[in-house]
């Protein structure tokens, strides 16, 4: 590329790199809506689209700021399994139900606290190690306490999360259908703390620094090992949240939950802008990432195409995304 | 340059497992003093100033400030000490912009009920005041570090080394990867430091760098003391042959 | 850039758009846990679905979520055709408790299910399978007939938390113990061919008397012959598996596998949709449709193949 050239496409990456992937899911709402007019901008498919990628949204938060710090969380999917499966016993004992919503992000908790202390303590070479061995044993938890056996049934509340709607009548007129699903207003206030935490306090600054570089961080005096611990927790605590979704949505802890979710929420992350290699990607992004892989699947299934194409699909648009990850450091990285 | 003594380090020995890094190494610095360190690779000069920063315990031995014994448990406590490190990779992280670097693990802040918010517009504003003080020209101070030439972030290591009004400053290397121009700004800027009063202790292998600004050279020559002298005692020759195990 | 990715997404939605023409027809959903390619199981009930459709001249719309225990791909798949509108579904499901409510709110919202070869746990609503327990009973029975009592037997379970696993080896364990079989491993291998055969290596090994295994469906079967094969075996033990899908069904016309049970997949997709209709259209249906079993052996094994 000349000069020329090259200055013109720098200066557009950073403007791509904040609003290129709202564009994406502005392009591809508006290709749905002329291929399936009458059905995919209805309030119902609308609304499921968000209910249907709330949990996910979860896994993804979570392993987003793990990857922030240039590590992995391969776990994930098994934690919200053991979540789930925690919050069905503590269900089944009779607790009651405030107690019971606790379980699921307690249990998520303690599996990311576990996760954090294993990785910084046992000084594993990499997190991958680390939490490929929680993903069998949380899910071998999960199976072992439920007896590999589904448990059904929850009370109302308990579901409000994951299943309650918030209906429009008093806006929209008696009889109205239209609601807004309590897992999107969850998703949303979640995403603006989280939003906060990482952008407006000075953990969320020692986060990006340690995926940068570790060894700067250390020299700034910041304790890397605690903060790995700090993020792990957060991680497998939202993991809890998403169980807390999926108990409302599902009303059952069964025990193939958040089976390979892992890899979904990964997706959607990377996808989402977030460079693998640590250190960049925002929460917006990570918002969008998971937006674009549940109307993807929305847009598909509405038009009964084969989930295998879903699968190639998704696939291709994680290696292009990384690729265009790949080109921005050429770009803008002086050598 | 007066008499008091801001830092000394006595018997610092460090083993990392069965290699001895360091071993009884002693050294002390006055105020306002500029001390060069010398050494060939390995000799344990940059162990010996991470020592000193608090980024390694000493296996043995103690350290103190200004009379005071200190136990060091991170950076953050010598910082607190008003210690000031440049590490010879810079330790930047290049994903972030420059003001984010110089103030990173001391990021201002406002209080906003129970909780501390990144003050961002505050954090900006020191910053473009510290660079031009220094005179470093850089496009924006929200520029990431890693779009920087190796000369600019190399004078953004320094800036974060004197943006905390430190009393001794640590330099590792400071020049090693810079063109001719700037690394007269850099020896000016060590002199500037000392007439304010900061002690300064330079590592470099360059002997116009130590022969220009340095009081006093010490050099360390397998992990321990191996040799010291004021520079007006000593010659470049010798100096060099320290480095290669030399002594009269 | 992000450019590059929108236009692949949009001309591959633009090259995959095809709408289903027919304003009066009925839609009818079949939902099944894993795709037709993947099994011949669920290839035949597509099979009976297609059929039904063309006869009664029905909109048949078919999904399935990428492996049987994708639980939350399925209700995602209904919760969109509900969205669009569908007149009826017919439903194998991944997991009977956890699809449980997205039926529920099919049936509020006026879709009427029937549930296909696994059964579900919503009131009043119609299971069309294959009796399980029966079908391993039969299975059962003809190991009975075939080795001597007191053998050493084996049950290849499939996935246990799901209902047909649980049927299939209930029905198979009572019939083996009935007939004073000695039962010395029951173990699951999750309706897959190679875990079928890693079990098997180590039943075999552990217990190099075996007579007979009888496996919950014949992928695991399979598995378990090769498994006997390598350790030649085969000769000495009986093999019965279930499902009588092509591959087994030729397994037992060359010997190999002793026996299958046949389900009549086809039936469960033809009376699935015939059935959803009827509900669509206002008719009722019996609580309980049994789509029948038949025991495959060297004899007929030429008509499964």
């Amino acid at each position: 590329m000349d000069k020329n050239q090259e200055s013109t496409f720098v200066k557009l990456i950073p403007f791509f790199e904040k609003y290129g992937i709202l564009l994406l899911i502005l392009i591809m709402v508006t290709v749905l809506h002329i291929l399936q007019p009458d059905v995919f901008l209805s309030w119902r498919n609308i609304t499921n689209v968000f209910k249907q990628v709330s949990w996910q949204s979860m896994l993804a938060l979570g392993v987003f700021m793990v990857i922030v710090t240039a590590g992995i969380d391969l776990s994930v999917g098994s934690i919200i399994m053991l979540s789930l499966m925690g919050l069905a016993i503590a269900s089944k004992a009779g607790m009651p139900w405030y107690v019971v919503m606790l379980v699921a992000p307690a249990v998520g908790f303690l599996c990311g606290l576990f996760n954090g202390i294993g990785i910084t303590l046992l000084k594993m070479p990499h997190p991958f190690i680390m939490t490929l061995g929680t993903l069998y044993i949380f899910r071998g938890v999960g199976n072992l306490i439920s007896g590999g056996v589904p448990i059904t049934g929850f009370a109302d509340e308990i579901r409000v999360i994951g299943n309650g709607k918030i209906k429009l009548e008093s806006i929209l007129g008696e009889g109205s259908r239209e609601y807004i699903p309590t897992s999107l207003i969850l998703m949303i206030v979640i995403f603006f703390i989280f939003w906060v935490f990482l952008n407006h306090t000075r953990i969320g600054k020692w986060i990006y620094a340690i995926g940068g570089n570790p060894g700067a961080a250390r020299a700034a005096g910041i304790n890397v090992n605690r903060i790995l611990i700090i993020v792990y927790t957060l991680c497998g605590f939202l993991a809890g949240i998403g169980g807390l979704i999926l108990a409302g949505r599902t009303n059952s802890a069964y025990p193939n939950a958040g089976l390979q979710s892992e890899l979904d929420a990964i997706a959607a992350v990377i996808i989402g802008g977030a460079s693998f290699f640590g250190g960049r990607g925002t929460v917006l992004g990570v918002f969008a990432g998971v937006m674009i892989m549940g109307i993807l699947r929305n847009g598909l299934n509405l038009m009964n195409v084969s989930v295998f194409w879903q699968q190639v699909l998704i696939g291709s648009i994680i290696i292009i995304a990384v690729y265009i990850d790949v080109l921005r450091r050429e770009f803008s990285t002086r050598k | 340059m007066s008499e008091e003594i801001v830092l000394e380090a006595k018997s610092i020995s460090k083993f990392f497992g069965k290699i001895t890094a360091l071993s009884d190494v002693n050294l002390q610095i006055t105020k306002g003093e500029v001390l060069g360190v010398v050494g060939d690779n390995g000799a344990g000069k940059s162990t010996l100033m991470k020592v000193l920063s608090g980024l390694y315990k000493p296996s043995e031995g103690s350290l103190f400030f200004e009379g005071n014994k200190v136990n060091l448990n991170s950076p953050r406590d010598s910082q607190n000490l008003g210690l000031e490190m440049v590490y010879q990779d810079l330790a930047l992280a290049g994903n972030l912009p420059i003001g984010d670097n110089i103030f990173l693990g001391r990021e201002p802040v406002k209080k906003m009920g129970p909780f501390n918010f990144l003050d961002h517009k505050k954090r900006k504003q020191l910053t473009e005041e510290h660079l031009a003080k220094l005179k470093i020209n850089v496009k924006s101070a929200d520029q990431k570090v890693e779009e920087l030439s190796g000369g600019q972030r190399q004078a953004v290591a320094i800036a974060r080394a004197t943006a905390f009004d430190a009393k001794i400053v640590i330099m590792d290397e400071p020049t090693a990867a810079l063109a001719v121009k700037e690394v007269g700004k850099v020896l000016d800027l060590i002199l500037n430091l000392k007439n304010l009063g900061v002690s300064v202790i330079v590592i470099s292998h360059r002997m116009d760098d130590i022969f220009s600004v340095c009081d006093r050279v010490m050099a360390l020559f397998q992990g321990t003391n191996f040799a010291e002298s004021t520079l007006k005692n000593t010659s470049r020759d010798e100096v060099i042959g320290w480095i290669m195990g030399k002594k009269d | 850039m992000k450019f590059f990715v929108s236009l692949i997404t949009t001309s591959f939605l633009l090259f995959s758009g095809s709408l289903l023409a027919g304003s009066h027809a009925k839609t009818i959903m079949l939902s099944t846990k894993g795709p037709g390619a993947g099994n011949p199981f669920w290839a035949s009930v597509e099979a009976g679905a297609k059929d039904a459709a063309e006869e009664f001249g029905v909109n048949l719309i078919i999904l399935s979520p990428p492996q049987e225990s994708d639980v939350m791909a399925q209700v995602a798949q209904i919760e969109d055709q509900i969205a669009k509108g569908v007149d009826g579904i017919a439903i194998a499901p991944t997991d009977p408790n956890a699809v449980a409510p997205i039926l529920d709110d099919a049936i509020a919202s006026g879709v009427p299910v029937v549930y296909i070869d696994t059964n579900g746990i919503n009131d009043g609503v119609t299971f069309i399978g294959t009796n399980n327990i029966n079908g391993a009973a039969l299975a059962a029975q003809y190991i009975c007939d075939n080795v001597p009592a007191g053998s050493d037997v084996a049950i290849l379970q499939g996935m246990i938390t799901q209902t047909t696993g649980q049927h299939r080896a209930e029905g198979s364990h009572k019939g083996l113990e009935a007939c004073g079989l000695n039962i010395v491993a029951e173990l699951p291998a999750n309706w897959d061919t190679a875990q079928g055969m890693s079990v098997t290596e180590d039943i075999i090994t552990g217990n190099p008397n075996i007579k007979a295994i009888f496996a919950s469906n014949d992928n695991m079967g399979l598995g378990a012959i090769q498994a006997l094969k390598n350790a030649d075996m085969l000769d000495d033990v009986v093999v019965v598996g279930f499902d009588a899908n092509p591959d087994a069904a030729a397994s037992v016309a060359a010997g190999e596998m002793s026996a299958t049970i046949a389900q009549f997949s086809y039936n469960m997709g033809y009376m699935g949709v015939e059935n959803a209709l009827k509900l669509a259209n206002g008719e009722s249906i019996p609580d309980n449709i049994d789509t029948g079993t038949v025991l495959v052996t060297a004899e007929n094994a030429a008509d499964f193949m």
